[in-house]
């Protein structure tokens, strides 16, 4: 007991066994409510209900209308608790960077290669944001509404997409990094 | 309801082991891809082989049925795949990740993030019809599973790859399948 109690506390565990606990996660929302897992869909429903309540004419098409309406569905729900797990996985390993310095840009390899300042940071961030949602769109979802949620149905979609995304992954940060890749 | 308070607790169990896996961090996720850390190739590959042996087992047992397959278009999965790994190595987060960093307290996840994929969302849906039906069309095979394409039996599928992904974890683990961090002045 004191075993897992001190595992749990621990900033990182292995990665075989988050990765364990994430399939049970996935196997959980199959069984218990006939969905899958998936994050970048929330943000769709959310920008639906944000665009329409701003601009309802712009709006006003086949996509916000019918592919993705806009509210607060299940997926959005999804990502809530995904918030909520990250709070409560740092705060069992006292790692929780609410109010901290550091807490603009916290990544110790980052500054280490780009410097201390926040904005470039953050303006890269902000760039691989949208380039991200965008992309999960096209390829019909992201890491864990394709890669993961596809993957374990053994949909051919999720192993396409993960090896575009290596395919990506790679050369981009052969190119940021340079010598220091 | 019942539904939506089920979502909300499978969120926190996923955004719990994202957070435990080290995958909140940029450099945990930008590493994968300089093959220095293997931590995400480990942790999907573990998830992969445990949900999908559990699904098809519990499938076969007549215990449930499966939710819609995403769909299979050989251009738009790759194409989509490509530049969503160049914005993973830009920014060091996927969707998931950026959520659950946003809840540890980091705030280049919660502000640029949450900014960046609602953007991301607008120009998406703004653009949709011009892009999508146009790209999925290509090589569509819909929502097809590999034992149904290839007709073979899932469990030997899921067989063979677990044996593949041990085989990587003790290449990686054991044969030192991971380059050393360069140490730059």
């Amino acid at each position: 007991m004191k075993f897992i109690l001190n595992y749990i506390r621990k900033d990182e565990w292995s990665p075989y066994v988050a990765g364990v606990l994430l399939g049970l996660v996935g196997i959980a929302a199959v069984w218990a409510s006939d969905s899958l897992l998936g994050a970048s869909g929330a943000f769709e429903n959310i920008a639906g209900m944000i665009g329409k309540a701003v601009a309802p004419a712009a709006f006003d098409n086949m996509y916000f209308n019918f592919i993705m309406p806009p509210g607060i569905t299940y997926g959005v729900m999804l990502v809530v608790g995904i918030f909520f797990g990250g709070l409560i996985g740092a705060a069992t390993s006292g790692t929780l960077k609410w109010g901290k310095k550091d807490s603009a840009n916290s990544d110790e390899q980052w500054k280490r290669v780009f410097g201390q300042q926040t904005w470039k940071r953050w303006g890269l961030a902000f760039i691989g944001a949208i380039v991200l949602e965008y992309a999960a769109g096209i390829a019909g979802g992201c890491t864990s509404g394709l890669a993961i949620s596809g993957g374990m149905l053994l949909a051919p979609a999720a192993f396409l997409f993960i090896a575009g995304m290596f395919a990506g992954g790679i050369p981009t940060a052969w190119l940021i990094y340079g010598k220091r890749f | 309801m019942l539904n939506f308070i089920l979502a909300l607790v499978l969120g926190v169990f996923f955004g719990f082991s994202l957070n435990k896996a080290g995958l909140t961090k940029y450099s945990k996720i930008v590493n994968v891809y300089r093959f220095t850390d293997m931590t995400v190739l480990k942790f999907m590959m573990t998830a992969l082989v445990v949900s999908m042996s559990g699904l098809y087992t519990l499938r076969g047992l007549g215990l449930i049925t499966f939710p819609n397959v995403p769909a299979t278009y050989i251009v738009g999965n790759l194409v989509g795949g490509v530049i969503f790994g160049f914005g993973m190595a830009l920014s060091g987060y996927c969707p998931g990740t950026a959520a659950a960093g946003a809840g540890e307290g980091k705030l280049d996840y919660l502000i640029p993030g949450l900014l960046g994929f609602l953007t991301g969302a607008v120009i998406y849906g703004l653009t949709y019809d011009k892009v999508f039906p146009q790209i999925s069309a290509l090589a569509n095979y819909g929502n097809t599973i590999i034992p149904e394409i290839w007709n073979i039996n899932p469990f030997l599928f899921i067989l063979a790859f677990s044996l593949i992904s041990l085989l990587l974890f003790y290449l990686i683990e054991r044969v030192g399948w991971q380059r050393e961090e360069k140490v730059m002045e």
